[in-house]
């Protein structure tokens, strides 16, 4: 049965779908009361992000008299709220929709999702995770909550603050065993890999390694009692967040993880347009290797970069939000229409 | 033993896991950090129905096991195991009813089922994704009570409980959908 169809006749769930304008409503006045601009920009942009994993939806602009010219729905809106950033507007937030292709089926992903991203000035990211851990339970609150326990699929989480936070090189060492020095080389990470009991190839990266043992013997440790920041990634792992200046093997990002979800994902911005510009011209050669759309850069944003004030930013799916707020088991069901349904995907056909 | 890549990895797979035969209960696709893809596997032991975790790189090749599948008729539950039967040899089978537990209440002898092998033993069934089940127990629809959700609740000849439109009497033939166990039509 399709979500519209359900909700007919399921007031429980009618009632859960619901939960989704709230949300939004709490996010919102939490950040005009913190002083945010709310801004609003385009979805279809010439130039998306270069991040190399992530695949777009492509299509052509027509505009009469001239030549047709691709297009593409965005993956996040980060680069046009940079440019706004640097034309000194200040601390802001946006709601919009974002847009994923060939992301397999999943119980916490659709191709087509809302993302949330914030952006404080003269600030870093340990600003961001203060940030975070009051518009959570701001959200509590508005949602009618006292206290700040919150129960999601019959476990109870603590979202008081201040959160766990733990650094990427101490987690590998307490959770998997990794000292800092393996964790930082392919050759030592591999065969760590190895002795753990997966399978490594010749082929296989020190990215694939590092997220594997990231996924099997750190993620399901975080978040279990409440939320959990994950920070300082390696140098490599940075996208556009800026290195640590005392140690610029690692650099100033964080993710939260909560109930097994992966939250948001944040960074001392990188505000360097020399260093950015060598950033995104391997990421779109990682994409031509990879076979992924090609594009060019967004020459405008790395222009802009240089006038961008010190910023700590982050991008939080929605989507997730509403899943844990409103005691969802799958992002699917917090949708009036999931992608499944409009196109009839289902996990074992895909 | 075939391999397949861990990303094609589906629900109702079995696979061999640290050289276990282990049957996929749920897959989630994982992008970590915006990085290259995973396949979250969830799994049951099929001997030891102890559950399992394992994300794999999705690049990963994976061991399929050789699982044959025959058509077989429901006949009766029999303490700790479940009988079927072949209808084309006669043949009878004994599957152990906690490789079931999930399914009995929609098992009659009308309802086509895929008995799974594997190195000769039972190892589990595949239903239809629709079954077809008599109400034997509803009541009659009380007016008034009818905003927002007009729905009662029937009994099937199986046992079954399913919330059934206020129409629906006694006798009737429902389609349920054996994936989640809930009424999709009249029969």
């Amino acid at each position: 049965m399709k979500n519209w169809q359900r909700a007919k006749s399921d007031a429980n769930f009618r009632k859960q779908l619901l939960v989704r304008g709230q949300i939004v409503n709490a996010i919102r006045s939490f950040f005009k009361s913190e002083g945010f601009l709310e801004v609003e920009t385009p979805l279809l942009v010439k130039h998306p992000g270069t991040e190399p994993y992530l695949e777009v939806f492509q299509t052509e602009l027509r505009v009469a008299g001239q030549a047709p010219q691709p297009a593409f729905l965005l993956t996040s809106p980060e680069l046009s709220m940079k440019k706004l950033l640097s034309a000194g507007f200040g601390s802001m937030f946006q709601i919009c929709k974002s847009f994923r292709n060939e992301e397999g089926v999943s119980s916490f992903h659709n191709p087509e999702f809302t993302i949330l991203e914030w952006y404080r000035v003269n600030a870093d990211y340990t600003d961001i995770m203060d940030d975070f851990e009051k518009l959570m339970l701001h959200i509590l609150r508005e949602l009618g909550h006292t206290g700040s326990e919150l129960t999601y699929q019959s476990k109870t989480y603590d979202l008081n603050a201040p959160w766990e936070r733990i650094s990427i090189a101490r987690a590998f060492e307490k959770y998997a065993g990794v000292d800092e020095e393996t964790l930082l080389s392919e050759e030592k990470l591999k065969s760590a890999a190895v002795a753990m009991g997966y399978n490594v190839t010749v082929d296989t990266s020190w990215e694939e390694v590092y997220n594997q043992i990231l996924l099997n013997e750190i993620e399901p440790r975080l978040g279990v009692d409440g939320p959990t920041v994950l920070y300082d990634y390696p140098a490599s792992q940075a996208a556009l967040s800026r290195r640590k200046t005392d140690d610029s093997r690692f650099a100033e990002r964080f993710e939260v993880y909560l109930a097994g979800l992966e939250l948001g994902n944040a960074f001392t911005e990188l505000t360097d347009p020399s260093e950015q510009r060598q950033r995104m011209e391997n990421d779109l050669a990682e994409r031509r290797q990879l076979g992924k759309t090609e594009y060019g850069l967004d020459e405008d944003f790395l222009a802009a970069l240089g006038d961008m004030p010190p910023t700590g930013g982050i991008a939080v799916g929605v989507d997730r939000l509403v899943m844990l707020f409103a005691d969802a088991p799958t992002l699917d069901e917090t949708l009036f229409f999931p992608a499944k349904d409009l196109f009839d995907l289902s996990p074992e056909e895909v | 033993m075939p391999e397949i890549k861990a990303g094609n990895i589906r629900k109702g797979m079995y696979i061999l896991f640290k050289n276990q035969p282990f049957l996929v209960t749920k897959t989630d696709f994982m992008s970590p950090g915006k990085g290259s893809a995973f396949m979250r596997v969830k799994m049951r032991g099929v001997k030891s129905e102890a559950t399992q975790e394992f994300t794999y790189k999705s690049t990963e090749s994976v061991e399929q096991l050789d699982i044959s599948s025959v058509e077989m008729q429901y006949l009766y539950e029999d303490g700790s195991v479940v009988v079927f039967m072949n209808p084309r040899d006669y043949d009878q089978v004994e599957v152990p009813r906690k490789l079931l537990e999930d399914k009995l209440d929609l098992l009659t002898p009308d309802v086509k089922v895929y008995i799974m092998f594997y190195d000769d033993e039972a190892i589990g069934a595949s239903l239809p994704p629709k079954v077809t089940l008599e109400v034997v127990e509803a009541e009659e629809a009380v007016a008034g009570n009818t905003v927002g959700q007009a729905r009662k609740e029937v009994k099937l000849e199986t046992g079954l409980l399913v919330q059934a439109p206020l129409f629906v009497k006694k006798g009737d033939k429902l389609i349920i959908d054996t994936d989640s166990k809930t009424y999709v039509s009249r029969g």
